[in-house]
């Protein structure tokens, strides 16, 4: 049974870690075992990332915990307790299992989907529709598609409604296999972010497969980089993969910009954004002049009621009495206060802009970024102490 | 219905050595039915279509049984070829060879065993059914997406929970084609039962001398293709009722 083994923020979410010993899986005769040996603990509440070139195991791997392979030898543990000794089909409804092309029943509604597990556990019909309820707010939904068929909906929201239905019973453990890596890639960022957003709430245990190593550094506590065959290369945290790697498959695989790859283990959120006076439609252009005078950013940002960017203004735009409606430039690059600094650098890079305004999850404005504000933050001490901290404890 | 025609030339010769025919006939319609240039004789129809109503229902009945036996038969023989695949060939095989079997000789062939009447002709029926909706049961299976599949059983689904929750209702549409299919090609062949004393709509086709009056041919021909309608219409509607999800656009 999984144990309420807390994490150290102390939620309230069930978290179980997850071991394996000397985990092997081997198929007919052949002499090359598809995982071998496997040695791992992942701690409760973390997310655990197994990456590495086709072939070498990940999603094997991944797949001994819920027995959907079984094991040759050796043994995996969740919360101490050996999977060998559970029912197979009993032990996976504990864990929550993501996958690739999603898997949704295209019979059933997207609630249905969502409640398949609870049902299966046999809970009551009105507790099912509130968590039900519940996960489609999560996830971001409008709650009216919980009645529509998984056909009817995006590939973006098919992604979610997986994730919402692995989530349903509330496992202790979740299992996702490459989950984002049928999404085109703006949305596949978009999702990431929501992810890490959720799983800081939530804290489940998470073992995800990708054989993308930069997906890998952006979403994992701790990273398992195997190798063909099965084996082990390293299991360590991001920015210690980074600064310090294991021998030169790690190396190779990590790729030769690992200097640039740093900047995805901060966020933008950890840096001090500098601030662009704020002009309304309709405001005296007197007004805003004034506010340019000692700003440190020397263009103005139409901002709308709600304080949503909608343009930036130029000195055109100020000719006249009052702000236009329609601002000479374009927004360009809108960055969100999650993004990973890597991510955010090739945004800025990409459209070709000098400053990008930066929102909250609302969409509201909560400063400006540009390439100067990234590389001063970089030289400062601020930045050091972020990084060798990474090193001993995932991000928190 | 040409093809009957030529079956039925012999049989008719039998037919006619019984004077009985002529006097089944009311006097007052004999012109029409008299001279064999007149292809519909509306007088008699009216005169005597509650005649086919008792072979109408035998009809149905047969096809009826028939299906619905074939289909817990084929249905049965899906699912046992769904978990070993080494029997899905043979059993292709085996229904598609009694397909084969021209019907009025499956008839004869099942006296010894069935002897005369409505049973002999429901075996052989059933037998015709089991290739169509056995192949596309196994093909309604087998178009269950992959990942579905790896899904149900990730999540805890039992092998039963997934046979008896995803894959059955997602084969839903093929098997009830197949089952569409076998009953409108059913109502065509248990116009034979008469030659077995099993009744229905053949009785108005075959026992009377056809070629010199077309008229209860026409009249049992229609309504059975109007039955093989209703069955189609049915059945189409059947489908659609049970698979809501296939109803809506796309996202």
């Amino acid at each position: 049974m999984p144990a309420a083994e807390a994490t150290d923020q102390g939620s309230s979410a069930v978290a179980s870690s997850v071991r394996y010993e000397n985990a092997t899986k081997r198929y007919g005769e052949s002499a090359e075992a598809a995982v071998e040996g496997l040695n791992l603990e992942v701690p409760a509440g973390e997310v655990c990332v197994l990456v590495g070139p086709s072939g070498c195991g990940k999603t094997t791997a991944m797949r001994l915990v819920n027995r959907t392979v079984e094991l040759s030898e050796g043994d995996v543990l969740i919360g101490g307790e050996s999977v060998r000794k559970r029912d197979p089909a009993r032990l996976r409804r504990e864990i929550g299992y993501v996958i690739q092309e999603v898997g949704l029943f295209p019979h059933r509604t997207i609630a249905e989907n969502i409640g398949t597990v609870p049902q299966l556990l046999g809970w009551k019909k009105e507790r099912i529709a509130a968590r039900t309820r519940e996960l489609i707010e999560l996830i971001g939904l409008d709650p009216e598609l919980g009645e529509r068929y998984p056909a009817q909906l995006s590939g973006g929201q098919q992604q979610r409604v997986g994730v919402a239905r692995a989530l349903a019973a509330d496992p202790p453990v979740m299992l996702m296999d490459e989950p984002f890596g049928a999404i085109d890639p703006i949305n596949r960022e978009r999702l990431q972010n929501e992810f890490l957003r959720l799983q800081a709430e939530i804290r489940k245990t998470i073992l995800f497969v990708t054989h993308d190593i930069d997906e890998a550094i952006k979403m994992g506590d701790r990273i398992a980089i195997m190798r063909r065959g099965g084996r082990l290369a390293q299991f360590a945290t991001p920015a210690e993969l980074l600064m310090a790697p294991a021998d030169e498959f790690v190396e190779d695989f990590v790729g030769a910009d690992r200097a640039l790859k740093r900047l995805a283990l901060m966020r933008v959120a950890d840096i001090d954004l500098w601030e662009a006076p704020l002009a309304h439609v309709g405001q005296a252009t007197a007004e805003v002049r004034a506010k340019l005078a000692g700003a440190e950013v020397p263009y103005p940002l139409l901002v709308d009621s709600e304080r949503r960017p909608l343009g930036w203004l130029s000195e055109r735009d100020l000719a006249g009495e009052t702000v236009p409606a329609r601002p000479d430039s374009p927004l360009g690059p809108l960055l969100d206060r999650d993004d990973v600094m890597r991510d955010a650098l090739a945004d800025l890079l990409q459209g070709e802009a000098q400053y990008a305004a930066v929102t909250d999850r609302q969409g509201r404005i909560d400063g400006v970024l540009s390439v100067e504000i990234i590389s001063e933050f970089l030289a400062s001490p601020k930045a050091k102490v972020e990084e060798n901290s990474a090193v001993e404890r995932p991000r928190g | 219905m040409p093809s009957l025609g030529a079956l039925a030339l012999p049989l008719a010769k039998v037919g006619e050595v019984s004077e009985g025919f002529f006097h089944e006939r009311n006097s007052e319609t004999l012109p029409c039915q008299a001279s064999s240039s007149h292809l519909f004789c509306f007088g008699w129809a009216k005169e005597n279509i509650d005649s086919f109503a008792t072979p109408t229902v035998q009809q149905l009945e047969l096809v009826l049984f028939s299906v619905l036996a074939g289909f817990v038969v084929a249905i049965a023989l899906a699912l046992l070829a769904h978990r070993r695949r080494w029997l899905q060939a043979p059993l292709l095989a085996i229904t598609g060879v009694i397909y084969t079997v021209p019907s009025i000789a499956f008839f004869f062939l099942l006296l010894p065993v069935t002897g005369l009447g409505r049973d002999t002709v429901i075996v052989a029926l059933s037998a015709y059914t089991l290739q169509i909706i056995y192949r596309n049961a196994i093909a309604g299976l087998a178009n269950v997406p992959a990942a579905t599949r790896d899904a149900a059983r990730g999540m805890g689904l039992t092998e039963r929970q997934i046979l008896w929750r995803v894959e059955l209702p997602l084969a839903t549409p093929e098997i009830v084609a197949g089952l569409r299919v076998a009953a409108v090609s059913t109502v065509a062949l248990a116009t034979f039962a008469v030659f077995v004393n099993g009744g229905g709509l053949g009785s108005k086709i075959y026992s009377q001398s056809n070629l010199t009056f077309p008229t209860s041919i026409i009249i049992a021909g229609g309504i059975a293709m109007l039955m093989a309608l209703a069955f189609h219409l049915a059945l189409v509607g059947i489908e659609r009722y049970t698979t809501p999800w296939r109803r809506v656009a796309a996202g």
